[in-house]
């Protein structure tokens, strides 16, 4: 899963080092425009749906992160 | 008529001294220690400075910021506000434009300011606030300024690679704040939401309303944009009454699905601006919020912040194309064709902006200005109007409709962008040969297509450092060689063609 999220974040952001950042959303690396780009992305990617309620740096802030959101959303499945 | 928007400040801080007029996160600020903040600092200002100069202001987004440009309106001059995330090589571009006599930044900010290609002075705002207000110094300079003199700088993108700096007076801010609300009912009950960074135009509203009005800003922190139930929670709990966004800011939540969390249930005035609001999005909102007040506003930085609106009146269905409606109160708006002839009444012409929200100029560039600022041809009477390069037609109904840009800028995110100025951003890497850049409307992406050995890794990292951020390519794609036209011009159409309408 960790390949096949890296793939999609470069896609969409080839200028950010993914592996070692921690503080996307805080840090403001990414903007409103690349969260559209990857939930829609994910949803496609890993068949689930990210509703508005986990929109939360948290789970966008690192790549480590967003694996978490992932899994937990396959697992309600 | 005021002389000086100082005197808004004055007035409000005399009838609520003790009201919050700025809150972020963290701090607050009531317009009493507005007024006295701005004229401590401006007390030390006066003595670095003489009236009617450029003061380049660096100062992050929170509530001392609105205080420290006032405060060089209070020593007579006008403040030219730097992005701090903008990347250094365009704001030295700003600096060497701009030649400013000084600097003035926050604390935070000082050690960023040392390493601009700047020589003169840097002063700190929370150094100058311990010093003793000199009534006296402030009250001279006052007594030389007029409501002509220039309020600010604000800067936008430029086709040639240097950004724009719109110089622009006091009675063009104030004439414009008095229209905007009349139009959005703004009192003193109101609690804005500010969106935009402090230094972009859209602010303006957020600043200078609370002052009028004695309403107060909320300063919504930027990454909550991207988390809408974040977003709409923080509305909520600040009792956000009112906001003045970018379309892209009401389409994301809608996008995102935040209705599903909550609604903004204290909103009651909505206007948005920046680009075309596509009407899917806004039959949204209006059925989320069917008590609230929607306008639709359109205009440049150029004729501050806008120059013409429309009430939403109905219910819009999804394939509505809203009209930008009629001028504000001291704007009038006419057609011009090519040739500076008036267009035929139900033709489109470029929209051209007369009255007091015509503003003074593009800063130290005469021939930019002397291009789009022109005399009123209609008028033998000297009087200086501007034209927009935007395309309009006027309705049966008398209501202007929008129809595009004459030239190559595009308005992304609420952002003003000259495609030109980013491939002289692209040219400037010597692994790329040539390049074009087109904008993907549909998809709100700007597409980068080039010639040469450059990795897409390589250009996204370069274009980091040289453009802000939203001007940099979300799609790039290398071609072993770029379609030319005949007279050797790359042909844009071509690309457009093949590798956007019909990937």
């Amino acid at each position: 899963m960790r390949e096949e999220i890296l793939e999609i974040l470069e896609e969409i952001r080839p200028d950010v080092d993914f592996e070692s950042e921690t503080s996307l959303i805080d840090g403001g690396v990414l903007d409103s425009m690349d969260i559209v780009a990857i939930v829609g992305e994910f949803n496609d990617a890993f068949d689930v749906k990210i509703g508005v309620e986990k929109l939360v740096p948290d789970n966008f802030n690192s790549v480590d992160g967003m694996i978490k959101l992932i899994e937990s959303l396959e697992d309600e499945d | 008529m005021n002389k000086n928007i100082l005197e808004w400040l004055e007035e409000t801080s005399k009838k609520f001294p003790d009201k919050i007029a700025f809150e972020d996160v963290e701090n607050s600020i009531t317009f009493s220690e507005v007024e006295s903040t701005a004229k401590h600092i401006a007390s030390e200002l006066v003595k670095h400075t003489n009236v009617r100069k450029p003061v380049i202001v660096i100062s992050g987004r929170k509530v001392l910021t609105p205080a420290v440009f006032l405060s060089v309106v209070y020593a007579g001059c006008f403040y030219a506000p730097l992005d701090v995330t903008a990347p250094i090589y365009r704001l030295n571009k700003i600096i060497e434009n701009t030649k400013p006599s000084l600097i003035l930044c926050d604390k935070d900010n000082f050690e960023f300011a040392k390493s601009l290609e700047f020589d003169g002075e840097i002063l700190i705002a929370e150094d100058l606030m311990n010093t003793d207000i000199d009534e006296k110094a402030l009250a001279d300079v006052r007594e030389q300024s007029t409501n002509k003199d220039p309020l600010y700088i604000i800067f936008t993108s430029g086709s040639s690679g240097t950004p724009k700096g719109v110089q622009t007076a006091h009675i063009s801010v104030m004439t414009y704040i008095n229209a905007y609300s009349k139009v959005m009912k703004i009192d003193e009950n109101d609690v804005f939401g500010n969106q935009s960074p402090l230094d972009y135009i859209a602010a303006i509203r957020d600043i200078y309303l609370p002052l009028k009005h004695g309403a107060s800003t909320f300063i919504i922190p930027k990454q909550y944009f991207s988390t809408p139930a974040a977003l709409f929670d923080v509305l909520n709990e600040r009792k956000i009454t009112a906001v003045g966004w970018s379309v892209s800011a009401l389409t994301l939540p809608t996008k995102l699905g935040a209705f599903e969390h909550t609604k903004p249930m204290y909103l009651k005035k909505i206007c948005f601006s920046g680009s075309v609001m596509p009407c899917s999005c806004l039959k949204i909102w209006q059925e989320q919020l069917p008590e609230t007040l929607f306008v639709n506003q359109y205009g440049p930085t150029e004729a501050t912040a806008s120059c013409t609106y429309y009430v939403v009146e109905n219910k819009v269905e999804d394939t509505d194309v809203l009209p930008i409606g009629q001028p504000y109160e001291n704007y009038e708006i006419f057609l011009l064709n090519d040739d500076n002839t008036e267009t035929e009444k139900g033709e489109i012409g470029e929209i051209c902006v007369r009255g007091n929200g015509v503003t003074m100029g593009y800063y130290n560039s005469p021939e930019l200005t002397a291009r789009s600022y022109i005399q009123y041809p209609f008028s033998d009477e000297k009087e200086i109007v501007y034209k927009t390069g935007d395309l309009g037609r006027i309705r049966e109904d008398g209501l202007l409709e929008f129809h595009g840009r004459k030239d190559r800028q595009i308005k992304h995110l609420g952002h003003r962008v000259e495609l030109g100025e980013i491939e002289e951003a692209v040219k400037a890497i010597e692994s790329v040969e040539e390049c074009a850049v087109l904008y993907n409307k549909p998809k709100e992406q700007i597409c980068l297509f080039y010639s040469g050995d450059a990795t897409a890794k390589d250009i996204a990292k370069h274009l980091r450092a040289t453009l802000p951020g939203f001007m940099v390519p979300r799609k790039f794609e290398n071609l072993s060689e770029l379609p030319h036209l005949p007279n050797g011009k790359i042909d844009m159409q071509e690309i457009n063609k093949k590798y956007i309408l019909e990937a």
